[in-house]
């Protein structure tokens, strides 16, 4: 049992799983509220990951720095964590609220539109070449956690940890605040609650806002843990961060929270094992249909993901 | 006391809705409508195709029948999106997985690397339903999802597929397999383009014909009542679960159809071929043309192949490009009839007037040469901020002005439509329209392969928040 | 009604909740071949949920649905359907975009044939069905007299008055020749003469029809003037059953529709 191994694809998995869960929370709080899948939502994380890479730029690049490099990351996650945010909320304004009551399909198509018009904008903008975030210069890898098989770097820990924060804040948002009621109100019945004096709009918009900006800061987190990004990266994340939030459960908080771990740990341990497991037949690319086969299974089997309860269709 | 009339208006029959198709055959407009009511389908299909037909007649560059030949495949795909998209309301995002089935099934069966030929009218049906039926396990999950996760499946359907073909040896990878017989029928083989083009004709034909006939029978008025009320067809007899099956396997056989007659064509298949983009285009094809309309996605086809086509040349882009908006300003601003004139009037004065000014304050902002060499391009190089240096030698954008351009434009479109009151709209229009004419030369023309996408996806958009019939759908009325 | 025929809706023991809400409870009715019976109740009795079951939507917790003698639970709907179940809906839920003649055509698929290949080709099978799909359409809708007939036939559904609509969902039903007809607040919405109308127009469907018909109704007059038999639910357990003057005036019916006071008004 090769327990290095083992560690360190949990390790992985955690620090994969972490970001997938930031990502899958903004799926989940849309649908709940909306019952849309906000398609574009991975090209916000790739849009995050960019700011974080122009920040990191601006202030002096990873080799010289100029302020301490705390400070530049959490510099770099909150401008990423504001310019999603806005996005998110443009998003919102001009391709999904025109469709509110137009069929299903129709802000589906919307958002296909916008993912590839967001996808190519920064591929016109900025060029087809992958980013660096020169995560190697910017913390020595020497810097870290060691204890026995466990050798963890520092950047994983920090993503792991502020990625808690995160959620823990929201979670936090959601049950004890004013907004976080009226949010949950909005995702149990829309009108209801607008005849309760909520503000469905601005609940929309804020909802908006708060789910682009955890998946601009999964966008940065990304940036800092595997080093390149490129105009194509928010596809996969998205689609991960999609089959996280059903296997949790969609528009449920916890459960996004736990089908990201379980997400990245999946994924994770498949990239480790599937040499072994099928006597090198099948690649690491096919960890991806391991991901996908569990988002089959969970589809047909309990579509409403471990935390989420059945809908029921009121006839 | 009211006195009875003798002749009582009868009970339940409105005399006004009643004599409508009168009143409409009075007008010159209704009686056109009334003339293409009359006109048999077989008639109407002559008049679609007879333009592609006699196309490769008069044409006689080989660069331009290809462009038809892919054209024609195009409006296959467009055709057999329209069924899961169009007519049963369907999101299937993993269509052109089918596309690539049917490409490299037949490359299994024709070509060097397969070590075989089948004969064409063997291959064609055989891929057909291999494809379809494989359309139908893929449509399997769609019985327990509603539509949001069926559109994720079916994008990670796709996935799969394009690992499994970059990926697996037996489909040599991302080198794709490029030794490819031509189609062969009963033992001929079709070696030139203008062979190609009238194969792929007839496909059309075929297709476009079996379609309509299946549309105008039991299983299309099932097909509409699923995507009207999905319960209410089903607890009316319709076996709902069945019919998703039957319009995903017939849009597959559809598109595996199209690969057949793609991949002897081209003579080689790649990866690369069928990917997310491809996907998109196809879905832009089906969304401007009108889903749920044969003519309109065929229309939409079209268009859009040729505005791409005509987008690759940078002088031809031009021309298109500022055609399309003139065009859009005229027919947006119609009334009073001289407000286009006054908004496109303004914006070149507005444009001088910049000019003038970067050109004192800023020389480096107004030397650049433009792009594109067209005439209109040579007009608008004195007019428009193009500074110089905007692209590198790897054809790269560089320098700010392109990309500030580009957010400044799109904020002001934006905010266009959130502007109320018509005249500080036509106000607003005109630096926005310097704007577009700015980031065009600057940013888009430079990299037309981008800007193409760009557009599309923009065109998106706006298409389901303004017109979501497209050009030919029929407009919908959605219960509340 | 002869007693000794087997009944031709039998719904035993029927319970179903929803979470904490008890919709149905241990629900027995049963329904005889060309009878019309209305089942009324308080908004929140169970008496769409009835419907909802009975058509296959939804699946019950406990109990028994036998239509013809045998058990449709766990039949997909349009199983129940082609068996001869068809039903009208409380909110309207008619196919919109599809003009008024198709709409009925569309309930025809159950009880038709001509499949993709046959269409197609267009065999003389497929057309001589479609020419009777078409005949039968005209056929239901000649039933509401002059009011969906002709010019309207080639109308959007959605261009129709609130009545015609109603009137429209019913010759879709009765399109995918059933035995039952389930109608669910037949008469919402509708005005005195409207109501008037759908009263006269229930009794012909048994009498030129031959169905059977379960009906939902908050009009007592519709429920005075149609029913054979009365059944009253309330919190899905059925408190009173029998001749309308007999419901009507059953102190358990009127205590669950005005509740229990120490001076009642009359």
């Amino acid at each position: 049992m090769d327990w290095d191994k083992l560690v360190q694809l949990l390790v992985n998995g955690v620090t994969l799983g972490s970001v997938y869960a930031l990502v899958a929370l903004g799926f989940s709080m849309v649908y709940g509220i909306l019952k849309l899948l906000n398609l574009a939502h991975g090209d916000v994380l790739m849009v995050g990951a960019f700011i974080g890479w122009g920040v990191l730029g601006w202030l002096g690049g990873a080799q010289d720095p100029s302020v301490a490099v705390w400070l530049l990351i959490v510099l770099m996650v909150l401008a990423a964590m504001v310019g999603c945010g806005f996005l998110g909320v443009v998003i919102e304004r001009f391709a999904y609220r025109p469709l509110r009551r137009a069929p299903r399909i129709a802000p589906l198509i919307s958002a296909l539109g916008v993912s590839f018009f967001i996808q190519n904008s920064v591929l016109l903008l900025f060029g087809a070449d992958f980013r660096s975030y020169d995560s190697f210069d910017l913390v020595d890898v020497e810097v870290g956690i060691s204890w026995g098989p466990l050798n963890v770097w520092i950047l994983r820990v920090v993503v792991f940890a502020s990625a808690s924060a995160m959620m823990i804040a929201l979670w936090l948002l959601v049950t004890r605040t004013k907004l976080g009621k009226a949010m949950r109100a909005t995702s149990f019945d829309r009108e209801a609650a607008a005849m309760m004096g909520i503000d469905v709009d601005r609940v929309i918009v804020k909802t908006f806002f708060i789910g682009s900006a955890l998946a601009g800061a999964a966008g940065v987190l990304v940036g800092l843990v595997f080093g390149s990004i490129n105009h194509f990266m928010g596809f996969n994340y998205g689609l991960k961060g999609f089959t996280a939030a059903v296997v949790g459960g969609i528009g449920s908080i916890p459960g996004a929270m736990f089908g990201g771990l379980f997400i990245g740990l999946a994924e994770a341990f498949s990239v480790g094992y599937i040499d072994d497991l099928t006597r090198g037949r099948l690649g690491s690319a096919f960890s991806d249909l391991i991901v996908f086969l569990i988002l089959v299974a969970f589809m047909l089997v309990r579509p409403q993901g471990i935390f989420g309860k059945p809908e029921v269709k009121k006839v | 006391m009211s006195e009875q009339t003798p002749e009582q208006p009868r009970i339940g029959r409105d005399e006004w809705v009643a004599s409508a198709d009168e009143r409409r055959a009075k007008s010159i407009v209704g009686q056109a409508q009334n003339a293409l009511d009359r006109t048999p389908a077989a008639l109407k299909l002559v008049a679609l195709a007879l333009p592609f037909a006699v196309f490769p007649l008069v044409v006689e560059s080989e660069y331009l029948l290809q462009v038809g030949i892919d054209t024609l495949i195009y409006v296959l795909l467009a055709l057999g999106l329209n069924v899961a998209v169009g007519w049963v309301g369907l999101l299937d995002l993993g269509f052109v997985a089918f596309f690539g089935l049917g490409a490299y099934l037949y490359a299994a069966a024709a070509s060097e690397y397969a070590g075989r030929q089948w004969d064409a009218t063997l291959a064609i049906p055989a891929i057909a339903v291999t494809v379809a039926a494989i359309g139908f396990l893929v449509g399997l999950p769609s019985r327990r999802l509603v539509g949001d996760y069926l559109a994720i499946v079916t994008l990670f359907f796709l996935q799969i597929w394009l690992v499994v073909l970059i990926n697996a040896s037996f489909t040599r990878g991302p080198n794709g397999i490029s030794d490819i017989y031509p189609l062969e029928f009963f033992g001929r083989r079709v070696t030139s383009q203008q062979g190609y083009f009238y194969v792929a004709l007839v496909a059309f034909i075929v297709v476009i014909s079996v379609l309509y006939l299946m549309n105008r029978s039991r299983t299309g008025r099932a097909w509409r009542a699923l995507r009207e009320d999905e319960l209410a067809a089903e607890l009316m007899t319709m076996p709902v679960n069945r019919l998703k099956l039957m319009a995903f396997a017939v849009g597959a056989g559809v598109a595996g159809v199209a690969g057949v007659l793609f991949a002897p064509q081209q003579g080689a298949v790649f990866p690369a071929n069928f990917d997310i983009v491809l996907l998109i285009t196809i879905y832009a094809m089906v969304v401007l043309g009108g889903p749920g309309s044969l003519v309109g996605v065929t229309v939409g086809a079209v268009l859009i192949n040729v505005s791409l086509e005509v987008l690759r040349d940078p002088d031809d882009a031009s021309s298109l490009f500022y055609a399309v908006v003139f065009l859009a300003v005229v027919l947006l601003l119609r009334r009073p009839w001289w407000s286009s004139l006054a908004v496109l009037g303004g914006t070149v004065v507005f444009g001088l007037v910049v000019h003038e000014i970067a050109e004192q304050a800023r020389p480096s902002l107004v030397q650049g040469t433009p792009f594109g060499e067209a005439r209109i391009d040579e007009v608008v190089d004195s007019w428009v901020l193009l500074p110089a240096d905007i692209v590198s030698p790897d054809g790269l954008p560089t320098g700010w002005l392109g990309r500030v351009a580009y957010i400044g434009l799109v904020a002001a479109i934006l905010g266009l439509t959130l502007v109320r009151s018509r005249l500080w709209r036509s106000v607003a229009l005109v630096p926005t329209l310097y704007l577009v004419a700015c980031v065009w030369e600057n940013l888009l023309l430079p990299q037309p392969a981008v800007a193409r996408f760009v557009l599309i996806g923009a065109m998106l958009v706006a298409l389901m928040a303004v017109r979501p019939q497209g050009l030919f759908g029929a407009q919908r009325v959605e219960a509340v | 009604m002869s007693p000794d025929r087997a009944p031709l809706l039998e719904v035993q023991g029927l319970s179903l909740a929803f979470g904490g809400l008890r919709c149905l409870d241990g629900l027995d009715i049963t329904v005889g071949e060309g009878e019309i019976v209305s089942v009324i109740g308080p908004n929140g009795a169970g008496k769409t949920t009835l419907f909802n079951v009975i058509t296959g939507v939804y699946p019950p917790e406990e109990g028994e649905v036998l239509f013809e003698g045998q058990s449709v639970l766990g039949l997909d709907p349009h199983q129940i359907a082609r068996r001869g179940i068809a039903r009208t809906f409380q909110t309207l839920r008619l196919f919109l975009n599809m003009t008024v003649k198709e709409n009925v055509m569309t309930a025809a698929y159950g009880h038709t044939r001509a499949g993709v290949v046959r269409s197609v080709l267009r065999t003389p099978g497929m057309r001589r069905e479609e020419r009777e799909i078409e005949r039968l359409a005209e056929e239901r809708l000649a039933f509401f007299g002059d009011r969906l007939i002709g010019y309207r036939w080639r109308q959007p559904a959605y261009s129709l008055s609130y009545a015609n609509r109603r009137r429209l969902e019913i010759a879709r039903a009765t399109a995918a020749m059933p035995r039952l007809l389930l109608l669910d607040e037949p008469a919402a919405g509708m005005n005195p003469v409207e109501t008037h109308e759908m009263t006269e127009l229930i009794g012909r469907l048994r009498e030129e029809g031959g169905y059977t018909i379960l009906v939902i109704e908050h009009d007592m007059h519709v429920v005075e003037g149609i029913s054979d038999r009365v059944v009253a639910l309330d919190h899905g357990v059925k408190i009173a059953e029998g001749s309308f003057a007999q419901v009507a005036t059953d102190p358990r019916v009127v205590e669950a529709y005005l509740g229990t006071s120490e001076t009642r008004r009359r």
